[in-house]
């Protein structure tokens, strides 16, 4: 039966454009601008989905994202919010959590053993006896959760936007939209933010037949497209506040954030549920949410019904159903008192029946909850929220709308850190301490009728432009005046219960009775314990509820129950939204696509991506180190050291700035000659190596492993500025390659392409060149990390392709061939040198490495010295060792990080080993006892599967180099 | 992403910054004891409050210091190693030109 | 558990009792004072009564109980640490954990998941085998894992995480678990109770009261209490509580930040960590992906949210479960993380006559709720120190004999 009325004023669907579209597997047809929810309305559709814990039938509640009744599936995507999400063509839709379709869900026996499941119930339940909990656990998780993931959704990566404005306006209704013309009018720059498609805010929904709001908004929002002042972000929403003014605004194709210098939240109220035996059956639903089907939707809520209120919008919500055709059969007003204006008066008029100081006693259900039948309506006690069901009387009906009062939509005012205290006048928590640059206006701030909210966004618009230095007129705003828009307890208690609080997570009163009972009875217990607001909705409709609830439980005035933190996402965002374009960044060297093409393996190192060898077709990975090491040894190879951290160190004090730095002496270092460098930390602890050339009396170059390259340069920007020394500091890691050639035949290859004598006698180790290769200078550091002779040569990166290929060239004869860190690892290991990082971890000290002889001890002073003269007071606890296995050992080989182990207990680890052609044996390095650490000595080491490798201690290198 | 002000650079995202762990005045080495030293090396002044932090700008390289409040967050002042704007009269006059940048 | 439910049906009136009393005026004197009603503090008030028979305790929470760290954390019990001391006492603990539901009578839904650290590195993957080697060494179950099994156990995964890093391998952790965080100090409370001790929440501690380097009694907000034996057991709050007596600690305050997806139906079987990536996610009993990442870069006493943190972290939960692309997250939340230098705890006796310390916490403090209760209460009734926690004494600075946890710290949850 189609429930569409005829075009409404103001209307958001477009009548001629009809989408077919299915759910549950049949067929029905919206309007573009429907969501889910309103073209299903629309069809008569009332079941909408089932709830998460006891499977009961649900249908629409608030019709505004702050229930998740009617969550659904398209078969890609899941737990759609069908209440805001656009219906789109072809649609082909289901509810989630359901077992066999939303009206013979197999799992809807839940309900009527719901008496079984009390709040808490699993707490004290299924752990005894232990061994059967596994059981429980799998039937538990079976029905835990809403929609199914889709594992074949595909991946979406949104764009990320920023924005900046001086003031923020987040909510474009009545009050926001008002802020918005003043403050542009004082000339800032507003971005006006509204999660809704159309401005207005309640001005769209909330009409009682008066056709004036339409024309007042039709006109403030021609203002505010006029307004060059103002940008507006429509369908967007506000997901959080972050430090600085920084909201991130949501959209469907990504999302912006925005970096206020103000901002103003005009956010408005959700509308709350009042509570009563079958609140949630399909057909009871929220004033508001009835108003947002005629007026936005054109759809008619119910055919027959009765509206239960609070406050004077019941009224009004009776005078749109009227005029939407449907028959309000009463108006049920859940206080005393009462109300008495025009629009009481208009009701009576038009005969409907005022039901002063009753309740909703309970809605009738239909067979299988499907529906509704009818209203029971009995005189109720306020102070006690018992009905009187002697007097009861039934109504019938197919509706319900409820209006008993609001709860501010202030996620984003706590977040940014507000103060908030409750207003009897308005049964309500109202901001009373702001935070510097944050503001409220509207209904979130208190304020209520239509006059005074637009009076209150001029008013914070005045604020925020004399809080950015403006000079402007103070604007004063009324209090409120009439009665409360919210009951201050619209409870109805029943013995049945399924009075519910919490629609996501199926909490009725007596379970926040139970918990209090059982002692949580504080807000945030009483949460953690009952999980309200701990679904999707995040409390929206739930969250004061509880909090009237403990608060009379406790007979403690409501202020003092204080609220649950509010926490980012005011609705909840999707992942993809979220990490946008994941960023992994990574340095190449000039080098790149040469090894990408000559096969290279490639790791990371640092940010650095860097070959580990050259893959070889039939040989293994092992294999080709191997082989890449020997020639190496035999004649010579090269590698691609760019990555290194490269740092330029110079002026009057250069050499002062290092004795500072590091752990050696550098003032009488000759120019042209290179030094090892050890850095270590204030506690003592070994954090790096390198080389320092002296390329000039007041000029050093400096290198550092790859990966501590960037904290290294900063821990000597930060020393250097402490000590104020005479030195500039020039990071040329980016700026220079470096391409090191290594083996008996380097000088030979080398001299090929260089004017400069290389031979050992004229260039001996330790000692630096300047001179070109192919017409680019270079410089040239004898270094001797891998092999006895090695040449590293620097240049402009720019040119270090060249010369890779110049010096591949020339080492042709000679079988020249690069390799990789991998090899390089085993080359280094061959002649003994251990590696930071690889062969020490975050505590090692020099002396466990026996770097005794690079601490200049006598200096005045360098970075760790301190702590090194009490470490050196106790007693060593370990010492890292040259071993080698027996030449013929044929056990397990052992691997990095095997234990050494002596009497059943941990001495210490291999750091690395290999089986080096060189010495034609597994060597390596390990991490021993003092006691074990003698030349000769035979320690164990656990292999892998249990085995022991006998290992000694040897002198360094391995082989004879 | 909160706001950080590099004297060197302006007000910049905290992305850009790297934290450099509390401002501590190192004691003499020489004349300090072992227990003062391993107090210097491994104790901080951890509860909440204005502290002084070292704050890094990666993009320029520049090291600042924060004086910040760890509970509520906010950076009262920044300013490079030894010009503190309320700094003794050593302070170089160019200190305050950058503190106004 | 039939019988349970049954009870809760045919009972009427709801019969279940308070957890624990609703305390509201302390005694002037107390055995011991416990500062912090978490989980910790709770587990030490517990074990007092129980193992060593002290029971005039006073538990104090200046908030509600397991409003800490204990409720904001991402639950994962395990105890593939790096050194044999930090093995053997994580092992304790997850060994009482097993037994605890049944112990404390309330269901905490210790699930053993199994826990895999991923290695997208060659450098992650010898620390992996270094903690496996240690594991296996004191008799924990871990082991290094190739690609295969991860995949077998978590098909859905993009084991090259969308290319950005591969994943070469990982260290799986059998032992493994998550649990329900808020009921571990709920039923610690309970138990404590039951035996006399009093809990009092909303209850602040002002200063304490040092007479001759001994602890004499708290100020509280109400009242005084006179005691001879004081523990902080506050994890962030720590600086804020030793500052009261002057003692000095290398603990430096981060916030660490997880947040939440909303629930859907059960596929993550396991618990899943990621170093390089700075993640690690499980799917709770709710079906919610419950996640986590690094520390915050820099200190702060506070629980504020960023969108930093839930930008990284989601950007990289998708690198590996690029389907979750339209999933959404429900909530973010932090808790402020007590860290240590050496990444192990710190806990046991002070110079302070009296005053115990149960902190530095960091990030691994959930798992180690039931094992740090008992050791501390062994210390407190002793005053000397268990021998579980021997090289988390807080002098190990002075002593330059930092934890080896510190040798591998890529990994922290």
């Amino acid at each position: 039966m189609s429930m569409r009325l005829p075009k409404q004023v103001g209307e958001w669907i477009s009548r001629d454009k009809q989408i077919r579209f299915t759910f549950e597997g049949k067929e029905y047809t919206g309007y573009e601008g429907d969501t889910i929810t309103s073209a299903l309305l629309a069809s008569g559709v009332k079941v909408l989905g089932r709830s998460f814990k006891y499977h009961r039938p649900r249908g629409v509640l608030s019709l505004a994202n702050h229930d998740i009744n009617a969550l659904v599936t398209d078969g890609q995507d899941t737990n759609i919010r069908a209440d805001v999400v656009k219906l789109t063509k072809g649609m082909t839709l289901k509810a989630v959590n359901t077992d066999g379709g939303v009206i013979n869900d197999k799992s809807k026996y839940i309900d009527s053993i719901s008496p079984l499941l009390p709040v808490g119930f699993y707490y004290k339940a299924f752990h005894k006896p232990a061994a059967l909990f596994p059981f429980w656990e799998k039937v538990i998780r079976k029905a835990a959760g809403l929609g199914v993931v889709n594992f074949n959704y595909p991946r979406i990566n949104k764009r990320k936007l920023n924005d900046f404005c001086d003031v923020l306006i987040i909510g474009a209704g009545p009050s926001g939209l008002s802020a918005a013309l003043s403050a542009a009018a004082n000339d800032l720059e507003v971005i006006l933010v509204d999660e809704n498609q159309h401005l207005g805010g309640s001005l769209t929904y909330d009409r009682a037949g008066n056709a004036d709001t339409q024309q007042m908004l039709d006109e403030l929002v021609a203002k505010v497209s006029a307004s060059p002042n103002i940008k507006v972000y429509a369908a967007a929403y506000a997901a959080g506040y972050y430090q600085d003014h920084m909201v991130p605004v949501v959209t469907a194709d990504g999302i912006t954030k925005v970096r206020a210098k103000a901002v103003i939240v005009s956010t408005g109220v959700f509308e709350q549920p009042p509570v009563f035996h079958n609140n949630d059956l399909p057909g009871v639903m929220l004033g508001s949410a009835a108003q947002r089907m005629i007026h936005r939707y054109g759809v008619k809520p119910f055919n027959k019904g009765i509206v239960v209120t609070a406050n004077a919008h019941g009224y009004r919500v009776a005078l749109d159903l009227i005029n939407a055709g449907v028959k309000v059969a009463a108006v049920v007003d859940m206080r005393a008192q009462g109300q008495k204006d025009e629009q009481v008066a208009e009701l009576v008029r038009k005969g409907v029946k005022i039901y002063t100081g009753f309740c909703v006693y309970e809605a009738t259900p239909v067979k299988g909850k499907l529906g509704m039948s009818g209203a029971v309506v009995c005189p109720y006690d306020e102070s006690t929220a018992n009905a009187d069901v002697a007097k009861a009387v039934t109504i019938e009906c197919d509706g319900i709308a409820m209006s008993a009062g609001w709860a501010p939509a202030a996620a984003l005012l706590y977040q940014s850190g507000i103060g908030m205290g409750y207003n009897n006048d308005i049964q309500q928590f109202v901001p009373n301490r702001f935070p510097k640059g944050i503001f409220a206006a509207g209904r979130v701030n208190g304020v209520y009728s239509l006059e005074a909210r637009l009076t209150d966004g001029a008013r914070a618009a005045s604020e925020v432009a004399s809080f950015l230095g403006k000079k402007v007129a103070a604007v004063s705003v009324e209090s409120h005046q009439g009665t409360s828009p919210s009951h201050p307890y619209p409870f109805v208690h029943h013995p049945k219960g399924k009075n519910f609080v919490d629609f996501d997570e199926d909490i009725q009163i007596k379970d926040f009775i139970n918990a209090a009972k059982e002692g949580f009875d504080n807000i945030e217990l009483m949460k953690r314990f009952t999980t309200v607001g701990m679904g999707p909705s995040q409390g929206k409709h739930s969250n004061m509820n509880a909090i009237r609830i403990l608060a009379k439980i406790r007979n403690l005035p409501v202020e003092k129950i204080g609220t649950t933190t509010a926490r980012p996402f005011f609705h909840p965002t999707p992942m993809g939204h979220l990490g946008g374009r994941s960023f992994h960044s990574h340095r190449l060297t000039s080098i790149h696509g040469w090894h990408k093409a000559a096969g290279a393996f490639f790791v990371d190192v640092g940010a650095w991506s860097r070959p580990a060898y050259y893959q070889k077709s039939g040989l293994s990975k092992l294999e080709t180190i191997q082989q890449e090491a020997q020639a190496v040894r035999q004649s010579v190879g090269i590698i691609d050291g760019g990555t290194l951290g490269k740092i330029e160190v110079c002026g009057p004090d250069a050499a002062a700035f290092l004795e500072r730095f590091y752990t050696g002496v550098y003032a009488d270092q000759k120019v042209g000659h290179s030094r090892y460098v050890l850095l270590l930390d204030e506690l003592g602890v070994v954090v790096d190596d390198g080389i320092a050339t002296r390329l000039a009396d007041e000029m050093f170059f400096l290198t550092i492993s790859t990966s501590n390259a960037a904290a290294v340069y900063r821990e000597m920007q930060r020393w250097l500025q402490i000590w104020q020394l005479n030195v500039g500091l020039v990071n040329v890691t980016g700026a220079y390659g470096l391409i090191n050639v290594a083996g008996p035949n380097a000088s030979k290859v080398l001299s090929k392409l260089v004017s400069v004598d290389v031979s050992e006698a004229a260039f001996p180790m330790g000692s630096a060149q300047t001179t070109e290769i192919k017409g680019v200078p270079v410089r040239i550091v004898r270094a001797a990390f891998v092999a006895k002779q090695a040449y590293e040569i620097y240049m402009p990166t720019g040119h270090a392709l060249s010369i890779w290929k110049a010096l591949l060239e020339a080492g042709q004869s000679e079988g020249i061939r690069p390799f990789g860190t991998d090899t390089q690892r085993l080359l280094r290991l061959e002649l003994g040198h251990h590696m930071p990082g690889y062969d020490t971890d975050g505590l090692t000290n020099p002396f466990e490495v026996r770097a005794e002889k690079a601490l200049h001890m006598e200096k005045p002073f360098f970075i760790g010295k301190r702590s090194l003269e009490i470490i050196a007071k106790k007693p060593l606890t370990k010492v890292l060792v040259p071993f080698t296995l027996a030449v013929d050992y044929k056990g397990e080989m052992p691997q990095d990080c095997n234990l050494v182990i002596e009497a059943g207990g941990i001495k210490g680890r291999v750091t690395s080993i290999s089986y080096s052609p060189a010495a034609k044996r597994i060597v390596g390095l390990a991490y021993v006892a003092p006691h074990q650490s003698e030349l000769g000595n035979v320690f164990d080491i656990r292999t892998d599967n249990g085995g022991i490798a006998k290992a000694t201690v040897v002198k360094t290198p391995f082989f004879n180099a | 992403m909160k706001l950080l002000n590099c004297p060197m650079n302006g007000t910049r995202p905290l992305s850009e910054f790297l934290f450099g762990g509390e401002f501590r005045e190192m004691p003499n080495p020489d004349t300090s004891s072992d227990l003062e030293w391993a107090s210097y090396v491994h104790y901080r002044d951890n509860a909440p409050g204005v502290k002084k932090e070292w704050w890094y700008h990666s993009p320029s390289g520049t090291w600042f210091i924060a004086e910040r409040n760890t509970l509520s967050d906010e950076v009262l002042a920044t300013y490079l190693y030894g010009k503190a704007p309320d700094a003794t009269k050593t302070t170089k006059p160019r200190a305050k030109k950058e503190q106004s940048e | 558990m039939a019988y349970q439910l049954l009870k809760f049906a045919l009972g009427g009136e709801y019969k279940e009792p308070r957890f624990f009393r609703d305390c509201q005026t302390p005694k002037k004197s107390y055995d011991a004072v416990i500062i912090g009603g978490g989980g910790h503090g709770l587990a030490a008030a517990y074990y007092l009564a129980k193992d060593h028979g002290i029971t005039n305790v006073a538990v104090l929470e200046k908030g509600y109980i397991g409003g800490g760290n204990t409720g904001r954390n991402t639950t994962i019990v395990r105890s593939n640490y790096l050194t044999p001391d930090g093995v053997n006492f994580y092992d304790a603990s997850v060994k009482l954990f097993e037994g605890l539901s049944t112990e404390l009578d309330i269901n905490l839904f210790y699930s053993n998941r199994g826990h895999f650290t991923l290695a997208h590195t060659e450098s992650a993957m010898r620390t992996m085998r270094w903690r496996a080697e240690v594991n296996k060494h004191v008799g924990v179950e871990s082991r290094v894992v190739g690609t295969d099994e991860i995949a077998k156990a978590c098909p859905q995964m993009d084991l090259s995480c969308s290319g950005k890093a591969p994943i070469q391998g990982a260290l799986y952790h059998e032992p493994g678990s998550i649990a329900r965080h808020d009921a571990v100090a709920w039923g610690y409370a309970r138990g404590a109770d039951s035996m006399g001790v009093e809990i009092f929440q909303n209850t602040e501690v002002q200063s304490i009261d040092v007479k001759d380097g001994q602890v004499q009694g708290v100020h509280t907000s109400r009242g005084y209490i006179s005691t001879g034996k004081v523990l902080s057991a506050v994890a962030g709050f720590t600086p804020r509580i030793t500052e009261m007596v002057d003692l000095k600690t290398p603990i430096v305050i981060h916030p660490l930040q997880a947040c939440v997806s909303e629930p859907m139906k059960p596929w993550l079987d396991t618990i899943l960590v990621s170093g390089s990536l700075h993640v690690y996610v499980s799917q709770s009993s709710r079906g919610e992906l419950v996640m986590g990442s690094s520390l915050d870069p820099y200190e702060v006493h506070s629980t504020r949210s960023t969108f930093d943190f839930v930008e990284g972290l989601t950007s990289h939960i998708v690198d590996m479960f690029p389907f979750l692309s339209n999933v959404k997250v429900v909530r973010q939340w932090a808790g402020m993380a007590d860290i240590t230098p050496d990444f192990a705890p710190i806990m046991g006796k002070t110079p302070i006559k009296g005053f115990y310390l149960d902190a530095g916490w960091g990030t691994w403090g959930f798992k180690a709720t039931p094992i740090s209760g008992k050791t501390m209460a062994y210390t407190m009734a002793n005053d000397k120190a268990h021998d579980l926690i021997h090289s988390f004494r807080l002098s190990r600075f002075e002593e330059y004999e930092l934890t080896g946890e510190k040798g591998a710290a890529s990994v922290g949850h």
